[in-house]
């Protein structure tokens, strides 16, 4: 394992929020050079140009911001070596449509996991419909240097893991909403009758409500299907800013 | 599952009553738990004692007249409506006044249980999880009459079988039910849509700390089992998409594959 984990060689990473430090730096203590990207900075200065010109492969965490995302792959396009791989975060647009914002798709693969990254085994590989085999090779690359099994999967929001957790978080919200029991009484009985890790609601405050919200509305217009129809109460908290333990409130106070 | 709550209140000390519709059938029952009781002393869980204690605490009738002592009951009849139906009837005319009427069902309105009765403030829902000895969850059901004293005494009452009892409002699915539908259903979607096979969305799943997959979870519940939870909800719900049963999964139990116990379900058993 330790010897194919340092193959990654220069790694350039967007940030959209602190929840993307986690992969950033358990690429860095896996020995790869990795060079950080804000993305809620100016994507043209000198030091933005320089990391992705030096980059074998470009990651890209963001999630949430999609005019952020488009941003990042602007510069993937505009800065990276013509060999580079853009290896993107998947969850909430598939790889073909971030595929669609580069002029070279076949160099765009998606993949994704459920936050926290240390929390999981397997990393989610999705390539788009034009993605290339190096690009492919880079995605299952990521997931060795991060010491994870990886599964390759077709692209589309939510993949899988996140797409059968985000309705089961939903329908929690859905039901706190409606009254039927207390958040604590929810998560106490998914846990006990069905042995679930995590209770669901206190699992979105881990993952981030706003990412979880994020995930079910791109279901919701993917698929155009009612049966993703986000929970007004999801969303009512990314408004309020409570948006999990990174936010110190969610669905449960985290007093910091 | 009745057998499993009677075994669980005498091994916690109270005195029980077991009813069933013949003499036949109760000793079927008391067979089950003296097995079940008996295997907890082989496993050291129970002393000797403890075990022939908790028998002796256990008494049969198939009278319903004989219920004129009691302070609860809790019943676990067939799932079926005009079952309950009779058996809260009899139960209202033959319990003490003070008494409370627990229905463990999964999938019936507990107001609409309450209804046949003349004390539907004191009907109540306590779901209980097979095997009740191992699950510690009972989910304690309010119906629209269910007064909140009634609750309190039903949560108590779990409390005294050892269990963690959760107050929930009387609603299809109730909470465990509803909110673990899409861990199947969602799956069976993401199966039929092509996006990963059956075992690389199990291992996915593993890979997030569920112990099994879905894939996995419905053999071991039983295609049958599952689907009839799923088609029962969407309906109660009026068609609610979100709860929209797969034809992948009717066409497993049309073809007879429902799981671990017809030996191949979407796993092969031998």
């Amino acid at each position: 394992m330790s010897e194919s984990r340092d193959s990654l060689g220069q790694t350039a990473v967007f940030i959209e929020s602190a929840r993307d430090l986690e992969l950033a730096e358990a690429l860095t203590s896996a020995g790869s050079a990795v060079r950080r990207i804000d993305l809620r900075g100016d994507l043209s200065t000198a030091e933005t140009r320089e990391a992705l010109s030096d980059a074998r492969m470009v990651v890209d965490m963001t999630a949430i911001d999609h005019d952020a995302k488009r941003a990042a792959v602007s510069a993937f396009n505009s800065y990276a070596p013509s060999t580079a791989s853009l290896v993107s975060f998947a969850l909430t647009v598939s790889t073909t449509e971030i595929a669609s914002w580069s002029t070279s798709p076949e160099r765009v693969v998606g993949f994704g996991f459920l936050p926290p990254l240390a929390d999981v085994k397997v990393l989610e590989v999705a390539p788009g419909l034009q993605t290339g085999e190096p690009a492919r090779a880079a995605a299952q690359a990521l997931a060795v240097a991060l010491g994870k099994e990886s599964a390759l999967v077709s692209d589309g929001a939510g993949l899988v893991s996140a797409r059968i957790l985000a309705p089961i978080i939903n329908e929690a919200a859905f039901s706190l909403m409606e009254g039927v029991a207390t958040a604590q009484d929810i998560d106490t009985a998914v846990r006990l009758g069905v042995n679930y890790p995590h209770g669901p609601l206190e699992w979105a405050d881990l993952i981030g409500v706003d990412l979880v919200y994020s995930i079910i509305r791109a279901l919701h217009a993917e698929q155009g299907d009612d049966r993703y129809r986000p929970c007004p109460l999801l969303r009512k908290m990314v408004l309020a800013g409570w948006t999990g333990r990174a936010a110190g409130r969610g669905f449960f106070p985290y007093p910091r | 599952m009745g057998g499993g709550i009677v075994q669980v209140a005498a091994q916690q000390g109270l005195d029980v009553l077991l009813w069933d519709i013949s003499d036949d059938m109760l000793e079927r029952s008391l067979d089950r738990i003296r097995g079940s009781v008996q295997r907890s002393v082989e496993r050291g869980r129970l002393s000797q004692e403890e075990a022939d204690a908790a028998m002796a605490r256990i008494q049969t009738t198939t009278q319903f007249a004989e219920f004129g002592d009691v302070d609860a009951v809790i019943e676990a009849v067939l799932e079926s409506i005009d079952t309950k139906s009779s058996v809260f009837r009899n139960l209202d005319e033959s319990c003490p006044e003070h008494a409370i009427l627990a229905s463990n069902t999964s999938s019936l309105s507990i107001t609409e249980i309450g209804a046949f009765t003349q004390r539907s403030d004191r009907v109540v829902g306590m779901h209980f999880f097979n095997p009740v000895p191992a699950m510690a969850l009972v989910e304690v059901i309010q119906g629209h009459a269910t007064t909140d004293e009634t609750m309190d005494r039903a949560v108590a009452l779990g409390r005294e079988l050892g269990k963690t009892p959760v107050r929930c409002q009387d609603t299809p699915g109730f909470v465990v039910n509803r909110i673990a539908r899409p861990f199947y259903n969602e799956g069976l979607r993401v199966l039929n849509d092509g996006v990963a096979s059956m075992e690389e969305i199990d291992r996915i799943m593993r890979g997030v700390g569920f112990r099994m997959g879905p894939f996995q979870l419905m053999d071991l519940i039983g295609n049958d089992v599952n689907l009839a939870v799923t088609s029962l909800i969407f309906e109660q719900l009026y068609d609610e998409p979100r709860f929209r049963p797969s034809f992948r999964q009717k066409r497993a139990v049309q073809s007879g594959r429902l799981g671990q116990k017809t030996k191949q379900g979407w796993y092969p058993y031998e």
